[in-house]
């Protein structure tokens, strides 16, 4: 535990012979090929997994695209039929005066999504052409885009729910439209772009001037 | 290192390591409560929804159905599996590491079971989405009153509970400590 806080050059793991379990978080030296603890295999970092990453995130822009641009939900009222796509859902609700639930659906099916794909997309070029861009800054980033990225999830259990009770006919019916499929794959892709990539590259590039932070807080 | 301790990385500020609060006596019965929870909570209607005279119910499960006969499959596995399957597998698996530790089952086959629940328990609390179902349901509630009269059930208390529960014993679950148990 004892870090080399008082020493302005920190180490990297990687230089003292280190590496962590990326299943069990146990140091271990890297001369071993298999953890101790859990048997998983160890890498010292895994470069292919910028690629994936990069190959996750472009469909999950791609399909961006049609989850925006086809209706998400097609609701019946008396006899009238909308086509609602995420936009015009939104605009619907701030019709009705529904504010709260408005802000709170675009947050989690507009902002959201494309935050994720930006930062994403920022964070991977920042390990693959070495921006200058600080990597504690970057590094938040990416806890956020983690954290807040499942909230996307909202919208289709809202239409799971509406359409499983509201079906009346002509009268008041609710069904999913082909944007559905389109925008759970955004979600699921997105997800698994920050999981698979292996953080420990963007901790590789050359120290930039705006990384030096020597206040080591503990509380 | 001392209890009420928290080390955070000197690079990005992420706690490597924090007090455990791991009782599991504590722990086995929030873990409990919640698999009781759970059953109710799946198998009572969440949504009651009245309209002209007809009464329309709708559990978690029934809902994740009704997009899949629209041909939607893939939004049903995923509501499925975020808000039934996931939460479900978390608990048994927690019961499972508990109840391991605890009776100090020390043989190969148990502490083999124990490795590969833990391995698989981040995996497994990413994916379970208990809590953004809850404002799901508060969302619905609030977007259907303009059409309909709206009644929650049995269920969605039912439902409440297990997420409440479950939020307590995420927080005193330590997955590092677990890990940690399995050594001694």
């Amino acid at each position: 535990m004892t870090s080399p806080s008082e020493q302005p050059q920190r180490n990297q793991g990687k230089d003292l012979g280190l590496t962590l379990c990326p299943s069990c978080q146990q140091l271990m030296p890297h001369k071993e090929t298999h953890c101790s603890r859990c048997g998983s295999a160890l890498a010292i970092r895994d470069y292919s997994s910028l690629q994936k990453s990069w190959a996750l995130l472009i469909t999950a822009a791609i399909l961006l695209i049609p989850a925006n641009i086809y209706p998400i939900t097609i609701f019946t009222s008396q006899g009238q039929t909308r086509h609602d796509t995420i936009f015009t859902g939104i605009t619907h609700l701030i019709d009705l005066n529904i504010l709260p639930i408005a802000v709170i659906l675009f947050t989690a099916s507009i902002l959201v999504p494309i935050l994720k794909i930006c930062g994403l997309t920022i964070y991977l070029l920042a390990i693959s052409f070495r921006l200058p861009i600080s990597k504690k800054r970057l590094m938040v980033g990416f806890h956020v885009i983690e954290w807040i990225g499942r909230w996307s999830m909202l919208d289709l259990f809202v239409i799971s729910i509406t359409a499983a009770v509201v079906n009346m006919g002509q009268l008041l019916d609710a069904k999913p439209g082909p944007a559905a499929t389109a925008f759970a794959l955004v979600i699921l892709l997105t997800q698994v772009a920050a999981k698979v990539l292996d953080t420990r590259l963007l901790w590789d590039r050359l120290e930039s001037k705006d990384d030096t932070n020597g206040n080591t807080k503990s509380s | 290192m001392p209890s009420s301790v928290r080390a955070l990385c000197p690079r990005c500020h992420t706690a490597i390591y924090d007090t455990p609060y791991c009782s599991l006596n504590g722990m086995l019965a929030l873990c409990l409560t919640a698999i009781i929870f759970f059953i109710p909570a799946n198998l009572l209607p969440v949504l009651e929804l009245h309209f002209l005279g007809s009464i329309r119910t709708t559990t978690i499960f029934e809902g994740a159905m009704a997009v899949a006969n629209q041909g939607y499959w893939i939004v049903a596995i995923a509501v499925l599996t975020s808000a039934v399957i996931a939460p479900g597998l978390l608990l048994l698996s927690m019961l499972a590491q508990i109840l391991i530790i605890k009776y100090r089952l020390q043989v190969p086959f148990f502490r083999d079971i124990l490795k590969r629940l833990l391995k698989y328990h981040g995996l497994l609390s990413q994916v379970s989405m208990l809590e953004i179902y809850m404002i799901s349901i508060f969302v619905s509630v609030f977007q259907l009153t303009d059409y309909t009269d709206i009644y929650l059930g049995m269920g969605t208390f039912c439902f409440a509970m297990l997420f409440l529960v479950t939020l307590f014993l995420q927080r005193e679950y330590h997955l590092e400590h677990m890990w940690g148990l399995l050594d001694d």
